[in-house]
């Protein structure tokens, strides 16, 4: 385990000789003992294929590298601070919402046409998200952002979830997502609900989702 | 009838089967289970209401929102506070109520002076009835009890929403300094006096008041 949450804004990851962890850029807000922080130009890792990857992918928010021996404190721009536990399962999640992960874990990139087909690249296009997400799979602990607290969804099979894809964080485990709607005429004439398009989550798993509709 | 919960300070969770609630437009987050969203006119009071909400400048945009499961509902990470209305009137301005039972009534009131001094226009929304409902603050909401011996005086900016047989009275402390700009930054206040609840916010709108 290790991030510590100091409060619901920061959290605490204790660097030991020969481990790694990877940060957004600039989110270092405190540290104690021997650490150094070297700018990542890869945004990550994996090499150079999956920069390019990810720099077409437009998920290339820039990381540093954190190493050394000590206790770092990240926070970022007053947002809410979840952590997010994993144990060898994927975890998706938009890149501009990564704080801090374990070095341990491997990232990638997935193109969300691959899930739903072209509902799935509308999706992207709907919550202003763009056609790729970045997935961390492996055994470790992440750091994601939000606006407002988080609360966590169980997803299981038979009891699908959907969420406003403005309020949708990040998700994990064995799920499916596909963009569902309910475009009636009333939404065509402007009478609408205001809650015509949501994420379908279904599967087994759980979804992250903030208390509030505005992105980052 | 459905069940309204608080999952953390900033979520409101609503359980249902099969019955409806009125929520303000778009806050949903997430649900489970079957639901269907739909936009009513003019804050759900019909076209009579409607009128008197465009003229009172009490604009409210609600969703009646029916289902079985559960459904999650947030704005802007506000925090929320649960109210128990048992035939009482919850007077709360229409931009902080975020849900309510479709058993309670809405309805626009004045509220005389008060009003334009928080910058809030002259009118204020009423929610009656018996059941539940959700307002918003901005930081946690404090819920003070005023009592016939115990009077309050609440700054416009601060103030949410208030139940129970309360009296409003606006109050003015602006003197000759506050024209000199020597005032105490604490021009009007709203005193209620009666039995009731008051909510307040840690926190202050920008108001007409807060500049003298």
């Amino acid at each position: 385990m290790p991030f510590r949450e100091v409060n619901s804004r920061v959290v605490e990851a204790v660097i030991a000789p020969g481990q790694k962890m990877f940060s957004q850029r600039g989110a270092m807000l405190a540290y104690r003992g021997e650490v150094s922080f070297t700018p990542n130009v890869q945004g990550g890792q994996g090499g150079v294929m999956s920069m390019i990857g990810r720099r077409v992918a437009n998920e290339a928010t820039p990381l540093m590298t954190v190493e050394g021996d000590g206790t770092v404190m990240f926070g970022h721009g007053g947002h809410h601070i979840q952590v997010i536990q994993l144990s060898g399962d994927t975890l998706y999640v938009e890149a501009d919402r990564l704080l801090a992960f374990d070095g341990t874990l491997t990232q990638g990139t997935m193109f969300m046409g691959s899930q739903g087909g072209v509902m799935g690249m509308v999706r992207g296009q709907v919550t202003g998200q763009g056609l790729f997400t970045t997935t961390l799979k492996g055994h470790g602990a992440v750091a994601v952002m939000a606006h407002g607290g988080v609360i966590e969804l169980p997803v299981t099979p038979g009891r699908a979830v959907h969420v406003d894809p403005q309020a949708y964080v990040a998700h994990h485990g064995d799920v499916r997502n596909k963009l569902s709607t309910a475009l009636g005429w009333r939404d065509m004439v402007g009478r609408g609900s205001g809650e015509a398009f949501q994420l379908e989550l279904s599967g087994s798993g759980a979804v992250y989702v903030q208390a509030s509709e505005e992105k980052l | 009838m459905a069940t309204f919960r608080l999952q953390g300070s900033k979520v409101l969770a609503v359980d249902m089967t099969g019955d409806t609630v009125k929520a303000k437009n778009g806050s949903m987050v997430a649900y489970d289970g079957q639901m269907a969203f739909k936009k009513m006119t003019g804050g759900g009071e019909g076209l009579r209401g409607m009128v008197t909400r465009r003229l009172t400048g009490e604009q409210m945009t609600v969703m009646e929102v029916k289902g079985q499961g559960t459904c999650w509902f947030a704005d802007r990470a506000s925090e929320i506070s649960l109210v128990h209305l048992r035939g009482e009137t919850l007077y709360v301005e229409s931009s902080n109520l975020l849900c309510t039972d479709a058993g309670l009534r809405t309805g626009t009131t004045f509220t005389g002076l008060r009003g334009a001094s928080q910058g809030n226009g002259l009118f204020t929304t009423t929610v009656e009835g018996s059941g539940q409902a959700a307002i918003m603050s901005d930081g946690p909401a404090v819920v003070l009890r005023v009592t016939p011996q115990y009077p309050l005086s609440v700054d416009p900016g601060a103030y949410i929403a208030h139940q129970g047989d309360l009296r409003q009275d606006f109050q003015s402390g602006v003197t000759f300094r506050t024209f000199l700009g020597e005032g105490g930054g604490e021009a009007f206040q709203i005193r209620f006096e009666g039995d009731g609840l008051v909510y307040v916010q840690p926190s202050e709108r920008n108001t007409v008041g807060g500049d003298v």
